[in-house]
């Protein structure tokens, strides 16, 4: 088998050779398993069921991902597919050690040229034992090596199965091979770097003697053998005996001996029994016998020309594979078309007794399900093909370039931007372009934080979200985030430990126990950063996103909240935050009437009041009410927008469900809401944003809103509107600063209703406002047509109404009067009519 | 032998004053899962608040990072020195040790397993699907059709002698009574019973066999044309849909009553499923494929092979691995092409529940007492030797001749006819249907009918109060089972049907079918509105 696919491998990249030998070298690669099935029901400590083992492997190989080194394949990603199948998806470069010997089989491999490969096997063992990773599956399948010129380019393949699998605890099958395993190992020992040494040193041997190790024996045999070193062993518990038996059961002993004494004694030392006796990989990197190898390779990377390599392959690999993706690359089709993936009749499979016990009468086991070790390359070249034609500008955008030829693509840009948002982060090359500008972006940050902010406005590419939202927030990493203290146990971490095993369990990543472990250092790190505030149930919703997205940058994360819950949540984290919350919702309520009177006059009349739904709404940011993947496209926009982007949000979902909203009563509503429907997120944020933009800055006044700037005279200052205020007006105040700005800037945006008697109103008024003295309207019938004002309707249509007049309370009854008439964007004017005197210059005329 | 170890590790440092202090902890080994961090802020926790603004915590766990490295080192190696002694010494099973690394290998790595090629099963499971999904469809299921023809009217004809051979029988034994103590006597009587029994069981018998050896030439032959068929396909097209793909059973047959609801489950991410709450014989849900013309030979054969299974759940009494008189009528009116015969199936479920109690008596009988509840209460203890199943545990048998399944889950359970009981969530027919569930979730079954009073039977001691309790929960623990089966990682169930008797009441069900919505949530509608206008 293994054969077959050396066969296939060699085949491919030997037609390849003459045009794009390069290309084909660098590719990315699959193998999959399945994980260890719980037996039966169990229960975790906790009561809850156990997380299945390839969640488990999911989360714990997020971390391999972080690992990149020249000696290593990066891991790109882990797929879970159904029951229990683990896809692992891995850069693999040029062939394998095994091949590597066999195309050089005329000419054997020269002793330099293996020191030089095994010391590069040697760099990856020392940097995956600074990382306190163990390997426990080296064998020559898994080292990979790539011609460069003269030199060996070599990279070690798979090495972490060992710790997604935490030690070979979550799969049902034995790690590593037999005929290169260390003899503690075969007796139960697990997780030493010694063992790994033991693998190099009998790799090395094999090679250096130009032999296959017992190419011949049973498994068991084999195992009897290494189990005898350990008994003839004991006593001396040097290398050097079992290396003169394996020398001389191969008839080597006269080869062996002609090997340079420093080799030899290096050898001897690796293959002690004892494994305190061998050395650590740092101790084989120091080795003499590596002096020269180092020395080429040091030279070599010195003097390495950029690579004739296409573009694209210049991009950092995870990028490379999500176009890959992204270009239709689907990994379980690959996977299946080589036989990896077996689709058998479940029918076949079925048990034909399942007690309660646990116990079943099942089938025999179709093979499978057993580890296959095959790995299958995913081809490269369409997607390469694909982005041939884009020019170099679009690999390696320029931020400041010259402004003529980027309107040529804006044009084009601009046309896609029509598409839906869904469309466009399906589209290929669109998303190429985007992920390229944005690495850009953010490898300028914070220099370019307006040119962030414009692109991110148009949309953000999902590849690189996580960063993309922290510049948004204006985080800069500093190294704050390790000094806090995320490990004492405080008298909130009851509750974390109840509200984490909650908190969007859907989700692979946020299930697994390292997902866990992570939300939990999260929360209480914030907890402990901020002693004014509590630990609220919600914060973990709300730290979900960020989590997800920065699921290997915990640092990020915490940043990214830390800056969050401030834009947006402002004192909402207060063990008494009753006063800002019923604010917030006043606030709420307002705005509903303002964009939706028909609307909110219906929920007021049957009193099913915004207390009664939407507080998980705001103080979650709504991370609790939808999955993740709708609040990403929703927090994209909220991002940019500010402290009161959250209402007009939840103004879409009202609006949304509007049409049974409008028809259901109390109980409905309640029962509506307890488990809140399906809401279409798209239109959601695209009527959100609508509001927001119409909506007149002094609308939305908080007083507990996060404030940047003074406010300016003529805006609603501080501790100016009360709650009680808030309670009792339905409609939002306006400023005479916006007011002032719109007769300026729009003025047929605005409709002023003056409601001062005619005389005051003749004396002096602004010009174009609709006079209707207050004394005269009935406010019994609620029609506009009682007003008596000729077109007052189409005058007041599409405008933002604000009713103006020299006492509060006349204004206020007749925007009560306006809402319940539907009519759109009422308001009043903050202060009244004697405000606008004091705008200079002046803007008041007189009949 | 220590498996763990701790040592003291003592962080000598100078504070804000200058003054030498010391702070120490216990480390265990092997360092695994802890982190590093953690114990820096343990240690940090025992000094002056100070030193943390003094950035103390960098050199700290500069030395504490060295400190665990050599340990961790040092452990592994003296474990693993410590296991090399022993083997040396001849402490350790070493023969059990290559034993078991040898089974290891063989049993999980294809690399090493002994290959074994597709069976016969898996061959014949390829070929059908291919052919099913190609223009030999209709050709397949004429082929069926008639064989089923053969085979039901052999049955009619059975059924027809035997009642004929009855009446007879009835009338020479009618008139031998009335001439009882005339001219014959109670001992001709018995004689003529058991000579009457005999032809009858001759007759049966005759039949019986006669109808084996029908089934198994059909079988062979359907069999061979099946292979032979798909040679021939092969050399036309290779294309075709893979094994296992999805496929839906569309219901034909209208139940007396039935209402559909969509529902979405989940707290954030919804998933959406069919709920269909149906009044029905459960033997109409297994009634045999070929009896009429109808769609459901096309349904069954697309499905069979696909990961869209049908499942039914039939209540069935814990005498042994009896299953419903009418479903092994049903499933004997034809040949049972791709499995085997129902009763074949049943006796090889026997045969296993007697491997099964002999192997795990110990464990039964410890827990025996515990868990069997209503199951056992009857049974005495000389009975527990007798080879049975017990409440909540199930068998299953598979059927390529019935209408609407695919798969029937004969689900022990005990309940007296004419009792009502009542039961909580944790009875063991309730944990049997999560089993269940959880099966259907792990083989793609992804249809499934479960009776949703736990009776197959309308009895007049089932109240509608009770009906009401008993229906209430049977949909929450399914709501339960549903949400919790998004986890287990198996396929999602599309459709789940709860099943009422067929006699009841139209009032009743109309009450219990308008629980379901306020049980599961359903979805609401979609409304599609023209956003121009």
């Amino acid at each position: 088998m293994a054969n077959a696919t050396a066969a296939t491998n060699t085949g491919t990249s030997a037609s390849a050779v003459n045009n794009s030998n390069k290309l084909e070298t660098r590719r990315l690669c699959a193998l999959t398993f399945f994980a260890k099935l719980h037996p039966g029901d169990v229960c975790g400590s906790n009561g809850l069921p156990l997380t299945p083992n390839s969640i488990a492997i999911l989360g714990r190989s997020q971390r391999l991902k972080q690992l990149q080194h020249a000696n290593l394949c990066q891991y790109l990603d882990v797929v879970r597919g159904k029951h229990e199948r683990t896809i692992v998806v891995s850069e693999y470069v040029g062939h394998t050690l095994e091949e590597h010997v066999k195309r050089h089989a005329n000419t054997p491999l020269s002793n330099t040229q293996l020191l030089r490969i095994f010391y590069q096997v040697a760099k990856a063992l020392d940097v995956l034992h600074a990382h306190k990773l163990v390997v426990h599956n080296l064998e020559p399948r898994h080292i990979l090596i790539e011609q460069q010129q003269q030199l060996e380019q070599v990279k070690l393949f798979n090495y972490g199965l060992h710790h997604m699998t935490k030690g070979g605890a979550y799969v049902p099958f034995p790690l590593g091979n037999v005929r290169y395993m260390a003899p503690e190992r075969l007796l139960g020992a697990n997780g030493s770097i010694k063992s790994d040494v033991w693998s190099w040193g009998m790799l090395l041997l094999e090679q250096l003697l130009h032999v296959e190790l017992w190419p011949r024996l049973k498994l068991s045999n084999i195992a009897w053998k290494l189990l005898a070193f350990v008994r003839s062993n004991s006593s001396s518990g040097g290398g050097a005996l079992v290396l003169e038996k394996i020398a001389r059961e191969h008839q080597r002993w006269e080869m062996y001996q002609e090997l340079p004494h420093e080799l030899r004694h290096l050898l001897e030392r690796c293959l002690s029994v004892l494994p305190a006796q061998r050395p650590l990989p740092s101790e084989l990197l120091q080795h003499k016998c590596f002096a020269d190898a180092a020395e080429m390779l040091q030279v070599a990377s010195e003097h390495q020309q950029l690579e004739q390599l296409p573009l694209l392959l210049r991009c950092p690999l995870a990028q490379i594979y999500h176009l890959w993706q992204l270009a239709g690359g689907d990994v379980q089709a690959e996977l299946k078309k080589e036989g990896l993936i077996r689709s058998e009749a479940p029918i076949l499979a079925l048990p034909q007794i399942v007690r309660l016990s646990g116990s079943s009468v099942c089938p025999p086991r179709s093979q499978s399900y057993l580890m296959d070790e095959r790995i299958v390359l995913l081809k490269l070249q369409p997607l390469l093909q694909r982005l041939s034609r884009l020019p170099a500008s679009v690999y390696f955008p320029l931020l400041q370039s010259q402004p003529r030829r980027q309107q040529q693509q804006q044009q084009q840009q601009d046309l896609q931007q029509q598409l839906p948002l869904l469309i466009r982060e399906r589209d290929i090359e669109y998303q190429f372009r985007r992920v390229r500008l944005f690495t850009r972006l953010l490898h300028g940050f914070p220099h370019t934080a307006d040119q962030l902010q414009r692109e991110a406005a148009i949309d953000i590419p999902p590849l690189l979200r996580g960063p993309v939202w922290a510049a948004l927030l204006g985080v800069l990493p500093n190294a704050s985030y390790a000094k806090i203290d995320k490990f004492t146990a405080t008298t909130t971490d009851r509750q974390i430990e109840v509200d984490i095993p909650r908190c969007h369990q859907y989700d692979e990543l946020l299930s697994s126990p390292d997902g866990h472990r992570k939300l939990k250092r999260l929360l209480k790190a914030w907890v402990t950063a901020h002693p004014q505030y509590v630990y609220w149930q919600g914060l973990d919703s709300l730290t979900a996103p960020f989590l997800y997205l920065n699921f290997n940058n915990e640092e990020l994360a915490f940043l990214s909240l830390f800056r969050f819950i401030p834009k947006y949540l402002q004192w909402f984290f207060l063990k008494d935050n009753s006063a800002i919350i019923k604010e917030y919702l006043s606030k709420f309520s307002q705005l509903s009437a303002f964009h939706e009177p028909l609307l909110a006059q219906h929920l007021s009349s049957i009193n099913f009041i915004p207390e009664l739904f939407a507080i998980p709404w705001f103080l979650t940011m709504f991370s609790h009410v939808f999955p993740l993947h709708k609040i990403l496209h929703l927090w994209d926009k909220l991002m940019l927008g500010d402290s009161s982007y959250p209402l007009f949000i939840g103004i879409a979902i009202l609006k949304q469900l509007k049409s049974t909203l409008l028809s259901s009563g109390f109980n409905e509503c309640i029962l509506l809401f307890s488990d809140l429907p399906d809401i279409v997120m798209e239109n959601c944020v695209i009527e959100s944003q609508k509001m927001y933009e119409c909506t007149p800055k002094s609308i939305t006044h908080r007083q507990h809103a996060l404030r940047t700037q003074a406010p300016h005279v003529l805006d609603i200052g501080l501790a100016e509107v009360e709650l009680q205020h808030l309670q009792s007006e339905q409609c939002p105040r306006i400023s005479a600063k916006d007011v002032y700005q719109l007769l300026q800037q729009a003025p047929n945006e605005l409709a002023l209703i003056d409601l001062r008697s005619v005389v005051e109103y003749s004396r002096v008024h602004v010009p174009h406002s609709i006079n209707i003295p207050f004394a005269t309207v009935l406010l019994g019938e609620q029609r506009l047509e009682a007003l008596n004002v000729p077109y007052l309707e189409a005058q007041l249509r599409g405008r933002i109404v604000v009713c103006v007049s020299n006492i509060h309370q006349h204004a206020v009854e007749f925007s009560h009067f306006l809402v319940a008439c539907g009519v759109l964007r009422t308001c009043i004017l903050h202060k009244g009519f004697n405000v606008l005197h004091s705008i200079e210059p002046n803007i008041l005329i007189s009949n | 032998m220590e498996t763990t170890r701790t040592v003291n590790f003592v962080y000598a440092y100078k504070d804000h004053a200058g003054k030498d202090c010391e702070a120490k902890l216990d480390v265990k080994f092997p360092f695994e899962d802890e982190s590093l961090e953690e114990l820096v802020t343990q240690l940090l926790a025992q000094m002056d608040p100070m030193m943390r603004y003094l950035d103390e915590d960098v050199n700290l766990e500069k030395k504490l990072q060295a400190f665990i490295d050599i340990e961790h080192q040092k452990f592994l190696d003296d474990y693993a020195e410590k296991l090399i002694n022993q083997a040396a010494n001849e402490e350790l099973d070493l023969e059990a040790i290559v034993r078991n690394t040898e089974r290891l290998y063989k049993e999980e790595l294809l690399q090493f397993a002994d290959r074994v090629g597709p069976s016969d099963e898996d061959i014949f499971a390829q070929s059908f699907h291919r052919l099913v999904h190609s223009t030999s469809l209709e050709d397949i299921l004429k082929r069926e059709r008639g064989y089923a023809k053969v085979i039901a009217d052999m049955t009619e004809l059975m059924d027809n002698e035997v009642e004929s051979l009855n009446n007879s029988q009835q009338q020479e034994m009618d008139s031998q009574i009335n001439q009882l103590d005339i001219t014959t006597t109670s001992e001709d009587i018995n004689n003529l019973l058991a000579q009457q029994y005999t032809t009858q069981n001759f007759v049966r018998k005759r039949y019986e066999s006669e109808l084996e050896a029908m089934m198994g030439h059909q079988k062979n032959e359907y069999r061979n044309w099946i292979t032979s068929q798909v040679s021939q396909m092969f050399q036309v097209s290779p294309v075709s849909t893979p094994l296992g793909n999805r496929s839906s059973m569309f219901v034909s047959q209208q139940p007396s009553m039935e209402e559909s609801f969509t529902i979405h489950l989940g707290s954030q991410l919804k998933h959406m499923h069919n709920i269909r709450i149906l009044s029905a014989n459960v033997t109409d849900l297994c009634s045999p494929l070929h009896a009429e013309e109808s769609l459901n030979g096309l349904n069954m054969a697309l499905g069979l092979y696909s990961s869209s299974l049908c499942g039914v759940v039939v209540l069935t009494p814990s005498i042994q691995a009896q299953a419903n008189k009418s479903i092994i009528k049903n499933a004997n009116r034809s040949t049972e092409f791709h499995f085997d015969q129902m009763d074949v199936q049943l006796e090889k479920i026997e045969k296993q529940i007697r491997a099964l109690n002999s192997s795990d008596t110990s464990s039964t009988r410890s827990n025996g007492s515990g868990n069997s509840g209503e199951g056992s209460a009857n049974s005495s203890p000389a009975k527990q030797s007798v080879p049975k199943l017990k409440t909540g545990d199930f068998f299953i048998t598979k059927h390529s001749n019935l209408s609407q399944s695919h798969v029937i889950f004969h689900l022990i359970s005990d309940e007296p006819i004419n009792s009502p009981s009542e039961i909580n969530s944790r009875h063991p027919v309730i944990l049997g249907l999560r089993n269940i569930l959880k099966t259907a979730s792990r083989h793609d079954i992804t249809t499934l009918t479960i009776p949703a009073l736990l009776r197959h039977e309308m009895s007049e001691d089932m109240t509608v109060q009770w009906c009401i309790r008993r229906a209430e929960l049977v949909f929450k623990c399914a709501k339960g089972f549903m949400i919790e089966s998004a986890s287990w990682g198996g396929a999602e169930l599309s459709t789940l049907q709860l099943l009422l008797p067929h006699d009841i009441s139209e009032e009743l069900f109309t009450t219990l079918a308008g629980m379901v919505p306020n049980v599961f949530r359903v979805a609401n509608p979609k409304i599609l509105v023209d956003n121009n206008k």
